[in-house]
């Protein structure tokens, strides 16, 4: 359901962007999920099949999802830190920080279109 | 947003266009526009979610029991179907408006602006969303919330935050609800407190219970000065 919602709202979100007339001409869908948005690129694929059912205008525009790691860079030493067991702390002097650098995002990073 | 947006192709390729749109962009346009409202009604926002069953109609009642001589309180809650909360809370005298999603496991923000006008905002000082219960999708909505609330009862064993860490990450408050059983459960208020702490060092928690009351002034003070900082802001 979270998914088809996602979908819903990408498709939303790209006739925001773009004119009518080019989204005719759209070849492919690429996508960035970090591992916090809580997107199963699988799932998504799914509930992107299913969208076209309804919505059978999009069917040839092909979906990439690329899974992104988790990363903070600590405020005070400006270390990154790959973010394991969802454990927030710098690896380099241990304070806890929030300052994701990556993980969190959830974006139509790039959009193909025929010429 | 970074548009880079490519020049000419030549025939017969394909053109890229480098977007870095938030998928989620059609949402939070509809989240800054609950945003600007509140702001114009000094109406303090609060997002409560949780995982089903933890206490959060509860929570209201008691709440709005508590409050509702010191504030104007209404709440509009989410389900897939009935309209069994709303009832709940109205009981109470409060208003509450109950919002169906008809199958949809969490509230859109879309969905809350189209019931915006049902309340008479200027007259209210704090309006409660309460979320579908689901400690998942709620987690990547924003609401257009001043604050986000996570319940998490006792009942559901301590090892939540790391299991639904972006819920966790994106809250401000956790409240440990149903603390009355707490005698009766293999539950540590330390170590959900500590994983929540490593998922999200800023997390306020308190200990409530809406049976017993622990707990329930201190969150209500809480509201109040929130309230208060909304109101003089």
């Amino acid at each position: 359901m979270h998914e088809t919602s996602i979908v819903n709202s990408i498709m939303r979100t790209l006739k925001m962007e773009f004119e009518q007339e080019k989204l005719n001409t759209m070849k492919a869908i690429h996508l960035k999920v970090g591992i916090l948005s809580n997107i199963e690129p699988r799932l998504l694929h799914n509930a992107y099949s299913a969208y076209h059912i309804t919505n059978p205008g999009y069917h040839h525009v092909s979906l990439h999802v690329e899974s992104v790691d988790i990363k903070i860079q600590c405020e005070v030493c400006n270390h990154i830190t790959d973010v394991k067991n969802y454990r927030f702390l710098c690896e380099n002097c241990d304070r806890p920080s929030k300052n994701l650098i990556q993980g969190e995002e959830m974006l139509i990073h790039k959009v193909e279109f025929e010429d | 947003m970074s548009v880079d947006k490519s020049t000419k192709a030549p025939r017969g390729t394909v053109q890229c266009e480098n977007t870095n749109i938030n998928l989620l962009k059609a949402n939070d346009f509809v989240a800054d526009i609950i945003k600007k409202e509140m702001a114009k009604s000094n109406t303090l926002l609060v997002n409560i979610t949780s995982s089903a069953g933890s206490g959060k109609t509860t929570l209201m009642q008691k709440t709005a029991e508590k409050l509702k001589d010191k504030l104007t309180i209404a709440v509009m809650v989410g389900d897939l179907e009935t309209e069994r909360d709303a009832e709940r809370i109205r009981e109470t005298g409060i208003q509450a408006l109950q919002i169906v999603t008809g199958g949809i496991c969490h509230l859109e923000a879309q969905m809350i602006h189209q019931v915006l006008d049902q309340f008479d905002l200027p007259n209210i000082d704090l309006l409660f969303i309460e979320n579908v219960g689901n400690l998942v999708c709620p987690a990547s909505f924003d609401l257009g919330e001043d604050y986000r609330v996570t319940l998490m009862a006792t009942t559901e064993g301590d090892d939540k935050p790391k299991k639904y860490p972006r819920m966790f990450l994106t809250s401000d408050m956790m409240l440990v609800s149903k603390s009355d059983l707490l005698p009766y459960l293999p539950f540590s208020v330390e170590a959900v407190t500590k994983d929540a702490h490593e998922v999200n060092h800023e997390l306020e928690v308190i200990q409530i219970s809406s049976l017993s009351e622990e707990g329930i002034d201190e969150w209500c003070d809480w509201l109040v000065e929130k309230v208060k900082q909304k109101q003089q802001a």
